[in-house]
């Protein structure tokens, strides 16, 4: 295969404006499509001369920019604001807005055919769209909205299965369900209440909550990341974390809690081709591992230039992209590197 | 509104003035034995409302302990890298916005007045404390009281039955119980932090009530030969502390939410400082001057957006709460309710999504007595970076205090042979926000 | 405004060395008769009478307390009392002075002092204290441990405990050595704006500050020093100045020109770097030069010792009479002079003259007939001014002065009777160890000292107090009443045990009456009255 984890290393950095808090590709370029903290849209194109980030015009968001995804040649992006749009990547314009939540939308995915859309948002509400029209298809409601300590909840993570038939969604409490995506009907649930990271006594608060979750390549495991338990829940002190459940059994069979970098997982990726899950998130500062999901075992751990918000693939699944504070990072490993043709010397430590 | 079982507001003689159970029942000669237990219970009922509305001034601290961010409650500023993603959104005053994280208190900017231009320099959480508790910095040499005890000692009655000075605090990160440095032990706050209830306010099982009034009526009369010889203030203290057992073990039901219906309860809410809140307000009800109700902890290194989704929720349904219901009681105009805690916290968003210590522009909010509603004193810049105008000291926001409940903040104090004004030196009330 | 412009400025004018020397009285008269005569000279001037004498029980509990931190024990109360020597008073507190209760009740003082006001400090320096006190180790000497110390030496290591306290906060420790070695609060001329005297007064609290600013702990909160360190200010014209290291009389310290290379100097921070990062970086280096040793040698200095002693002669006047020659006790300046300055001057000589020896000044201000006046005022006259000393003060006990006299005064008399001499030290230590979760629920007595309500519901509801030392077995009180089936001696006996003295008639016939109404549960009756006896003021106060 192309890839090797333990060759990780990160290529180049950009500087971003704002908190980069959402990322999307467009298939087979590597032009990239960045949300964040200034509520706005960039593309960054890595084949351009000097790739700096180009702000999309237009009406667009109205708070922090935190889903992005891409169904054929157009960009969706969700909002704080509560809205999706659908953007026309050349003229880097919106062509739709829909107001599609009345709280925070927290992430927004595109189904492998990119058919549909699902949006996850603070009203604990999942809701699928037709990526096409942008009608709302399904309405998805199981999580509560309160917690059990009486605070408003929050719905973050959401994913698609691989043959695009189940979605999969985790809160702030540590509940995840599976949904069937043609029925709308709740298949299964698991519970990670650890990721709640509820202080009863001392603060009174939580910081944690699933913030990400994916499903294997079969379909038969879904996997969700957040922190562990914190001593002291001012800052993202804790254990990364990760739970893999097998969704046949409805239990859990992996827990990977990791000291070495701490913090929040933000996403996790399962690649096509792989037995192994790479994660990544951060705390002040951020960090992508990959594991061997049958053991549960790192393969290789890497600190990053920032905490990160969110990644996507290359096609050959070999180069990461990150976006998250204030930078965007492009990190390779892939299995047989030529030294000489890898990377421009002089682009790798652009923007740092 | 139904907010409340009708029972409570049965009438009752309005002629029935508090001096008059107190001085004819409760500070009874010790020859009687006996006080009547009950005889606070009936404080609770809203007629004796009528008579602090006259006569009683008190206030309610709501200490947001840890730091809450300006930003996301007082001093939004949406749509600058620095703002974060929560709306501004408007209030029943059409010139002022507030965090869209304080829906209900948008509502109740009538009552409310803002303070935006505070400065205090101190972001350290230890000293922080101790300038915003005192209203001035920690000084080696004098031991400052604190607002509570400041407020108890001027307010306070000497003789009173109730208590004080209470401080709810939680075991929670940060709990400072404060004092009242030179004033003295009498003013000394009731802190509850374990139970909810205050510590040996409860009779012990093992000693029967009679036995209880009994052995306290026969430690007097023994005391007093001692206390009359000689006259110190410091022995008589001694005799007022054990006069004011059996009133503040009468006022034990005070802490006593089940005592509420359950309507006045769900009003509130289910949280813990709801709870307190209401707590907070059957006891200025009853009579004590000062009521802290500690809610921590908002020190949002990482994840400030939602923590702050929490704690603002926990907040805004508390203290909206607790300011229509004293406005209900016709409690609102002699109680002063207030928001703050050691500092704010920077503009500056840090790689965690967190907001760390900033104590050099930053909110405080203050609603009811004296205050004149919607006002918003002081800017600070488009970031929320600095003040630009109406700077704002600790020991101004002390003295705007004390003059809306209608102390002198020119009022000094002496230890030993030394002057001590009430607040720090060169600070004034600030007008602006005064009724 | 104005007021506190005045404040600073008295604050930090600086005492000469006055001389009285012609004046004052021989120095070989009797440290009592010396305060007795001064005195009552300054009430005859002002044509005030003093008090009477207190009365032997009175004084005895009065001097128990002040000598042993207890009350006395029923034992000595009444021996005391039945004792017609004529010196029974000055052979009491030679035996008091001697015995190990004045050590243990002495170091509390001392720690009270040097802590001011904080609790539980370290075992180790309580010990340190302890054994000072028994060997009446000198006052300077005690200072100079403190402020040199030595981590090497174990003996003198838990000394640094002063120090290491308050080595994270300069200001609190340039404050707090300069207020409780020198009797100056330093810190109004920290930062203030008087246009006249300013700078100086400045120069004067930075120079304090410059004796302490090198001080660190290390990693392992060892008090070290550092090699070099410059406390720099700005004067309210706004000019940046490097302060001078200078005492209070404004004597000042040259730093010794040691000439380094660059690479010395750079050897030397980073060791200092390590020491504040790593838990084994071994002992830390000793600068040749130690401003804080420099400042113990400035300050007992034949021409700069005044601070010191008049500062230690007055706690310890104020630690028994209740209020200070100057008072407030940080405020020795000359806009606050002493209310008996020949007084407080030849104290000080005394104590200087006899290498700071605390208890010689102890020993004489309790044999004095000042010290054993009455603390109540019969004449139908106002009291007197506090500051003539013509009446006794009414103390508050300390926290555990409380907590152990109310031990004692609950506890059987006869198991206190059946306790050796040799059994005695380990004992009464239990006894207060034992008591010292009372002692901090006590205030720490202080200025304007008030009871507070907390205190009262504690003896009246918390169950330590009803369930333990009320309770009616053989090691209690009650206990030993319930073993009488006389009443009127059980009151007496309670009377006796708890305040040192009879019932009063009506007293008696008070308890008579409130022990006759619980004739059917005698037993309950006793509890309530010993609990009666103990939540009085009569207990609470030293009088």
């Amino acid at each position: 295969m192309s890839a090797d984890p333990t060759k990780f290393k990160v290529a180049r950095t950009i500087r971003l404006k704002s908190i980069g808090l959402c990322i999307a590709r467009l298939p087979q370029t590597e032009r990239l499509f960045v949300g964040g903290s200034d509520f706005k849209v960039y593309e960054i194109n890595l084949t351009a001369e000097n790739p700096e980030p180009i702000e999309f015009q237009g009406e667009g968001h109205q708070s922090y920019v935190t889903g992005a995804a891409m169904v054929g040649q157009q960009l969706v992006t969700s909002g704080y604001d509560g809205r999706l749009i659908w953007w026309d990547v050349e003229q880097r314009v919106p062509c739709r807005n829909v107001i599609a939540h009345e709280r925070w939308i927290r992430k927004v995915v595109a189904s492998p055919d990119g058919r549909r859309i699902a949006t996850v948002a603070d009203d604990m509400l999942c809701k699928v769209w037709n990526a096409d029209t942008g009608d709302l298809l399904l309405t998805l409601v199981d999580h509560k909205p309160m917690t059990p300590h009486h605070f408003p909840s929050m719905l973050y993570a959401v994913a698609f299965s691989t043959d695009g038939l189940f979605l999969a969604t985790g809160d702030r409490v540590g509940h995840v369900v599976i949904w069937e995506v043609a029925s709308g009907k709740k298949l299964s649930e698991v519970e990670a209440p650890v990721m709640y990271t509820w202080d009863p006594k001392q603060r009174r608060h939580s910081i944690g909550g699933i913030r990400s979750v994916a499903f294997s390549r079969d379909g038969r495991r879904v996997a969700a990341g957040g922190i562990g338990t914190i001593g002291n829940i001012d800052h993202l002190d804790g254990p990364s974390r990760v739970e893999i459940f097998d969704l046949q059994v409805g239990q859990r069979v992996q827990e990977i809690s990791d000291t070495t970098y701490k913090g929040l997982v933000e996403q996790i990726a399962f690649p096509v081709s792989e037995s192994w899950g790479i994660f990544g998130g951060g705390d002040n500062g951020g960090f992508i591992s990959f594991y061997d999901t049958e053991t549960g075992k790192p393969l290789h751990q890497s600190k990053m230039p920032m905490h990160v918000h969110a990644f996507v693939l290359n096609d050959a699944e070999d180069t990461l992209y990150a976006a998250g504070h204030n930078q965007l990072a492009v990190a390779e490993f892939k299995a047989e590197a030529n030294e000489e043709q890898k990377l421009d010397p002089a682009a790798a430590t652009t923007g740092n | 509104m139904a907010l409340f079982d009708a029972r409570l507001r049965a009438p009752i003689d309005p002629g029935v003035s508090r001096r008059g159970f107190l001085g004819s029942s409760v500070m009874a000669s010790t020859a009687a034995f006996a006080a009547n237990m009950r005889v606070l219970d009936a404080l609770q009922t809203p007629t004796l409302a009528a008579e602090l509305k006259r006569q009683h001034k008190s206030v309610i601290l709501l200490w947001l302990a840890g730091g809450a961010s300006q930003l996301e409650t007082w001093d939004p500023k949406p749509g600058r890298l620095t703002g974060g993603p929560f709306r501004a959104i408007s209030t029943d005053i059409p010139s002022v916005q507030i965090s869209e994280l304080l829906p209900k208190m948008a509502q109740r900017m009538k009552t409310t007045a803002i303070i935006r231009s505070l400065n205090t320099r101190n972001g350290d959480h230890g000293g922080g404390t101790v300038l915003m508790e005192t209203g001035r910095a920690k000084e080696a040499a004098v031991d400052y009281p604190d607002l509570g005890a400041l407020i108890a000692r001027e307010l306070g009655r000497a003789d009173s039955q109730v208590p004080d000075y209470v401080s709810l605090y939680s075991e929670t990160e940060g709990r400072h119980k404060g004092g009242p440095g030179f004033l003295g032990a009498r003013y000394a706050p009731m802190f509850l932090t374990e139970s909810m209830i205050p510590p040996n306010i409860r009779r012990l099982d093992s000693i029967s009530e009679t036995d209880h009034q009994d052995r306290a009526a026969f430690q007097k009369l023994l005391a007093r030969r001692f206390i009359d010889k000689h006259s110190n203030p410091s022995v008589a203290s001694h005799g007022m502390a054990y006069e004011r057992v059996r009133g503040l073990m009468s006022s034990e039901s005070l802490f006593d939410i089940n005592q509420e219906p359950q309507s006045a309860r769900d009003f509130y809410g289910p949280t813990q400082f709801q709870e307190q809140c209401l707590v907070a307000r059957r006891l200025v009800e009853a009579g004590v001057p000062f009521v802290k109700v500690a809610r921590a902890w908002w020190d949002s290194h990482g994840q400030n957006f939602e923590t702050h989704r929490e704690l603002c929720a926990d907040l805004d349904q508390g203290m909206s709460a607790l300011l229509d219901d004293l406005g209900q009681r016709g409690l609102l105009e002699n109680t002063l309710v207030l928001t703050f805690g050691e500092f704010g916290r920077t503009p500056q968003i840090n790689a965690s999504l967190g907001r760390d210590h900033f104590a050099n522009a930053w909110s405080a909010s203050l609603s009811g007595c004296g205050i004149k509603g919607g006002a918003v004193y002081g800017k600070t810049d488009a970031d929320g970076q600095t003040v630009v105008e109406g700077e704002v000291k600790a020991g101004d926001l002390f003295a705007t205090i004390f003059s809306a409940v209608g102390i002198d903040p020119t009022k000094e104090y002496h230890v030993g042979a030394r002057p001590i004004p009430i607040v720090d030196f060169g600070c004034q009330p600030i007008k602006d926000i005064l009724a | 405004m104005l007021r506190h412009f005045y404040w600073s400025l008295i604050a930090m004018v600086a005492i000469p060395a006055m001389s009285f020397g012609a004046e004052l009285l021989p120095e070989e008269m009797p440290i009592e008769h010396v305060i007795d005569r001064c005195i009552q000279q300054k009430l005859d001037e002002k044509y005030i009478p003093s008090a009477p004498l207190a009365d032997d029980r009175t004084l005895l509990r009065r001097t128990t307390l002040d000598l042993a931190g207890r009350i006395p024990t029923l034992s000595e109360a009444q021996s005391y009392a039945a004792s017609t020597e004529p010196d029974k008073r000055s052979k009491t507190v030679e035996r008091l002075m001697s015995s190990p209760d004045f050590a243990f009740h002495f170091r509390n003082c001392l720690e009270g002092l040097l802590s001011d006001g904080q609790r539980n400090s370290p075992g180790e320096w309580r010990e340190y204290l302890l054994k000072s006190v028994r060997q009446n180790r000198p006052w300077d000497q005690l200072f100079r441990e403190m402020m040199t110390g030595n981590e090497e030496d174990p003996e003198i290591k838990p000394a640094l405990n002063f120090l290491r306290t308050r080595a994270r906060d300069l200001d609190q420790l340039t404050n707090d050595s300069s207020s409780l070695f020198f009797g100056v609060n330093v810190s109004c001329a920290k930062c203030h704006d008087h246009p006249l005297v300013d700078d100086w007064k400045q120069d004067h609290y930075y120079g304090m500050t410059s004796f302490f600013n090198r001080i660190y702990l290390t990693k392992k909160n060892v008090v070290a020093e550092k090699f070099s360190g410059d406390v720099k200010f700005k004067t309210t014209k706004g000019e940046e100045k490097v302060a001078r290291i200078m005492f209070l009389t404004g004597a000042t310290v040259d730093q010794p020109v040691i000439e380094k290379t660059a690479e010395q100097i750079k050897q030397e921070n980073d060791e200092i770097n390590r020491q504040t990062k790593e838990d084994n970086a071994g002992p830390p280096p000793r600068p040749e030069f130690s401003p804080r040793a420099r400042l113990v040698e400035l300050a007992l200095q034949a021409e700069n010792n005044h601070f010191f002693a008049r500062n230690a002669v007055n706690r310890i006047w104020a630690l028994l009479m209740g209020r200070g020659l100057v008072h407030p006790l940080d405020q020795m300046h000359s806009a606050n002079p002493a209310s008996h300055p020949e007084l407080l001057e030849w104290l000080s000589r005394d104590l200087v003259a006899h290498q700071y020896d605390l208890q010689r000044l102890i020993r004489g201000i309790v044999s004095s007939q000042t010290y054993a006046r009455s603390s109540v005022w019969d004449s139908a006259s106002e009291p007197p001014s506090a500051d003539l000393f013509a009446l006794a003060m009414i103390r508050p006990l300390s926290a555990r002065q409380y907590s152990l006299s109310l031990r004692i005064a609950s506890l059987n008399p006869e198991t206190i009777v059946a306790t050796t001499a040799a059994e005695w030290p380990n004992r009464r230590d239990e006894l207060e160890r034992n008591a010292d979760d009372l002692a901090n629920q006590f205030e720490v007595p202080g200025e304007n000292f008030q009871i507070g309500v907390d205190e009262a519901l504690l003896f009246s509801n918390n169950s330590r107090l009803w369930d333990d030392y009320v309770r009616d077995d053989g090691a209690t009180l009650v206990g030993c009443l319930k073993q009488k089936n006389d009443q009127v001696l059980q009151i007496e006996t309670a009377f006796w045990t708890v305040f040192s003295r009879s019932p009063l008639p009506d007293e008696r016939s008070t308890c008579e009456a409130f022990l006759a109404e619980r004739s059917s549960n005698p037993i309950a009756g006793l509890r309530q009255l010993v609990w009666v006896l103990l939540a009085s003021p009569e207990l609470r106060f030293n009088h």
